[in-house]
């Protein structure tokens, strides 16, 4: 803010501006790679030799410096993913878990690693308790897998030892690092809470108040604890005298996790979720993770042309059509998506064509339908599910989870096509036919549950339906992208559950608030020993011709279906590049609350339209935190550029080499 | 290639130093005028301009202080029956008003309400601004202006008033304007206007 003047100094080097002026570009280029944003637009950066893209500049470094070393995408993002945990402490960190999607070019090969946190044994001690008011307390902290998740990846994937890839992280837990504005807002909205439990406030707090914009943070303990991994690997977290540490304070503050529980926490290995969208190929997060979502909507918006209609910020008929979709998209899954080991989810159905296009054709071009967003329709797509419920492993499903047919009495033949007329010129009947009242629809649920009587969980966000106010849940988590030289790729998102978890610190470690991610009742999100709670990160690489094209991912909590799919369609139908994708306005809407929420920067004659047709509309103050923190990377598929861009959202930055 | 670039490091070094060092000389410069003797009495009330949650951290200095204070986010003109000092923490938070279920023109139209009435009342008002720049700009100089504007008193964490905006204001209205370095050494100022 302050400007800086000419002093008496300026004058001696007057002489020296012409050598400055021929030497400024060369020092920028040596000793400053990583572009950092400035103000509030996304800038595009193009690298040769592999790029990453954090929430953080010290993260982003750390992934640089790993890929300099010789390091691939997987080494690289291990390593910004360790260090994220330290100068984002709020978001993600060892406590907490997540999700990566890898790509590895040579071996033409696609992997899913789940490491989201799951349920103590003793969580059925839990069960009736009030989540909400335990949220911040060590009630809520499930068994963290960040630490088995990425040892994971880097004893399959990576070349580098272990020890390697932690030291930026190390170096920035012991130093310390500035706090940034982002870090700095979210310390002073939640002293009060960080004041609640000793360790954490040590180390957030100054004297009992919130730390400051460029204040240096160091955590201590926290690189003991990442030294303690360096040296024994997961075994170093999950075992020894860093487990005992936890289990001991986590238990002295009334928690259940015990040693086993830490034990025996393994991360997932698996394929990835696999989709097509306009001849690219999907490959996103599996259950209990939101690839799916991502999926059934892509899936949903292929059966028009979005290019020909036009970009949703300028079009009210794309925007709408979008929004009709996630609406859907967000019902489907807070009603059947949850863990597949404990129940039959039918993904295979959600994630299929004919299903989209069973959806597609209930949504009316002209209107909100049904009225209120809370009474969407939870469709059915285990007809659609060629595997089936009875598949090895899978328990039968349970009537009460998935929803009947709706009131057409059969999916996929729907007797009112509300598409059957021209999409591409239907904006001037959309006008004549605007003032059509909607179908007013009442399901008579309460807005806490859904159809199956399943009541939400945190993630499906709270209910503000009934007032005038605004979801304004946090913009929680954190993704990472990168790309290396060689054409690898790593799409990484991970969390604590909400910003700074449950506020507990063990063994310098801020532990997540995972409980609050089950749902109240119900079967299929329900709280069981063992089982991972749904959640809405969905790291996604979207491949070309069989290459790795675009690598996307943002945090949001329910915001991140809706942002990671906004951004694919910016780049695949409107052929934006990445800076161009991320400053585009966003817009999100869900089940649990009745408003469609938009950023600043869509046309007040689209915002009209809009509302003609029905929408409610929460019109954000310019860009939001709230939308997430998208970091993309793109690898043009003619010229082979790679080119990345940090989320002008959040404090981020794209770098390499 | 080597040699350039120590050349051009050297360089770097030479134009940084003074630059720094008339930077700081500049920073140092937007001073606060002379803080006059005033002097605000108990019972106190404490809110929000804006809903952030900075008004708990002035709360918790009370407490501290054991000043006769009392906290209300959402205070009304009624609260003020019996008051004799109004502290206004100034900062918008989107979150804040979410918690509260209100809209930013609410809460502008009830901070508006509360400080016309302290203003019939004659009750003073003492604006503490802690939030630095996290609570500039924006929403938040909406309901840093109207707090600054009618306060007695204006007492400001340094970094929410790098731009002299509060400087600007205390001039403007005549009003005196502390200036503090951090959180923490507000405690110090506000007893004292409490003894």
């Amino acid at each position: 803010m302050r400007k800086i003047m000419p002093g008496p100094g300026m004058r001696a080097i007057g002489s020296a501006s012409v050598i400055l002026a021929l030497c400024l570009p060369l020092f920028l280029t040596l000793f400053l790679p990583v572009s950092v944003l400035h103000g509030q637009e996304a800038e595009i950066v193009c690298r040769e030799n592999g790029i990453a893209v954090t929430s953080h500049p010290r993260a982003t470094e750390a992934a640089m410096e790993i890929m300099r070393m010789g390091g691939n995408a997987v080494d690289a993002a291990v390593a910004a993913a360790f260090a994220i945990g330290v100068v984002e402490p709020h978001a993600s960190g060892l406590g907490g878990g997540g999700g990566m999607v890898i790509h590895l070019l040579g071996e033409e090969k696609s992997y899913f690693i789940d490491y989201y946190s799951l349920a103590p044994q003793r969580v059925g001690e839990l069960v009736n308790r009030d989540r909400e008011k335990d949220r911040h307390t060590a009630l809520s902290i499930l068994v963290p897998g960040t630490v088995a998740g990425l040892t994971l990846a880097l004893e399959q994937f990576g070349t580098l030892p272990l020890a390697t890839v932690l030291k930026p992280a190390i170096r920035c837990a012991e130093e310390g690092f500035a706090i940034d504005e982002t870090l700095a807002s979210l310390v002073l909205d939640s002293a009060e809470m960080l004041g609640m439990n000793e360790a954490t406030a040590e180390v957030f707090l100054d004297m009992g108040f919130p730390r400051m914009l460029g204040d240096t943070l160091r955590q201590p303990e926290l690189a003991a604890t990442l030294s303690a991994i360096a040296g024994g690997g997961a075994a170093g977290f999950y075992e020894g005298i860093v487990a005992e540490q936890i289990i001991s304070e986590i238990s002295a503050v009334g928690g259940v996790l015990t040693l086993e529980d830490l034990k025996n926490y393994k991360a997932k290995l698996s394929e990835p979720l696999r989709g097509t969208y306009r001849e690219c190929e999907i490959l996103s997060a599996g259950l209990p993770l939101a690839g799916g979502s991502v999926i059934e909507a892509l899936n949903i918006l292929e059966n028009v042309d979005l290019r020909q209609m036009g970009h949703y910020t300028t079009s009210a008929a794309t925007l709408h059509l979008m929004a009709e979709t996630l609406k859907r998209v967000h019902s489907d899954r807070s009603a059947l998506m949850g863990d597949p080991d404990f129940t039959y989810i039918p993904v295979n159905g959600i994630i299929s064509k004919d299903y989209a296009s069973s959806r597609f054709h209930q949504i009316d071009q002209f209107s909100v339908t049904p009225r209120r967003y809370r009474d969407t329709e939870v469709g059915n797509p285990v007809r659609f599910d060629k595997a089936g419920p009875g598949k090895a492993g899978a328990a039968e499903p349970r009537n009460a989870n998935v929803d009947g047919p709706d009131d057409d009495g059969d999916f996929g033949k729907s007797t009112h096509d509300k598409w059957s007329g021209d999409i591409f010129d239907s904006f001037g009947a959309a006008k004549a036919k605007s003032a059509k009242k909607p179908r007013a629809e009442n399901s008579g649920k309460s807005s806490r549950e859904n159809k199956s009587g399943e009541k939400r969980s945190d993630e499906d966000s709270r209910d503000s339906s009934d007032k005038d106010d605004w979801n304004l849940e946090e913009a929680h988590t954190t993704h990472l992208s990168v790309v290396d030289a060689e054409g690898n790729a790593v799409s990484l998102t991970q969390t604590l559950g909400t910003f700074f978890g449950s506020t507990q610190m063990a063994a310098g470690v801020l532990m997540n608030c995972g409980m609050n991610n089950f749902s109240a009742s119900g079967k299929v999100n329900n709280v069981e020993p063992g089982k991972r709670p749904r959640s809405s990160i969905s790291p996604t690489i979207v491949l070309k011709n069989g290459v790795p094209f675009l690598v996307v991912g943002t945090p949001g909590a329910s915001r991140i279906t809706s942002t990671v799919v906004e951004l694919i369609v910016n780049l695949i139908d409107f052929d934006m590049d990445v800076a161009q994708a991320n400053n585009a306005p966003r817009f999100f809407c869900s089940k649990f609350e009745d408003f469609l929420h938009i950023e600043g920067g869509i046309a007040e004659p689209v915002r009209n339209k809009l509302e003609r047709m029905g929408h409610s509309l929460r019109v954000h103050d310019g860009i939001d935190l709230f939308f997430g923190g998208a970091h993309i990377i793109r690898i043009d598929p003619v010229t082979g550029a790679v080119c990345g861009a940090a989320d002008p959202r959040r404090s981020g930055t794209a770098g390499g080499d | 290639m080597k040699r350039v670039t120590v050349v051009c490091s050297m360089i770097m070094l030479a134009i940084a130093i003074p630059l720094a060092a008339a930077a700081q000389e500049k920073a140092d410069t937007p001073a606060a005028p002379a803080v006059a003797v005033v002097k605000f009495f108990g019972p106190i009330l404490i809110s929000s301009a804006g809903q952030s949650a900075d008004v708990k951290m002035v709360g918790m200095m009370a407490k501290r202080l054991e000043l006769d204070a009392k906290v209300e986010m959402m205070a009304k003109p009624e609260h003020l029956e019996g008051i004799k000092t109004l502290i206004v923490v100034p900062g918008f938070s989107s979150k804040g008003l979410g918690a509260a279920g209100i809209s930013q023109k609410d809460e502008m139209a009830r901070v508006v309400a509360l400080i016309d009435e302290a203003d019939r009342k004659n009750i003073p008002i003492l604006m503490v601004h802690i939030g630095g720049t996290a609570r500039r700009l924006g929403q938040s100089d909406d309901f840093n202006k109207i707090a600054a504007k009618h306060s007695k008193y204006m007492l400001v964490v340094e970094q929410g008033n790098s731009d002299g905006f509060f400087t600007k204001l205390a001039d403007e209205a005549k009003t005196p304007l502390e200036i503090v370095k951090k959180i923490p050494e507000t405690m110090q100022p506000l007893q004292k206007l409490f003894e």
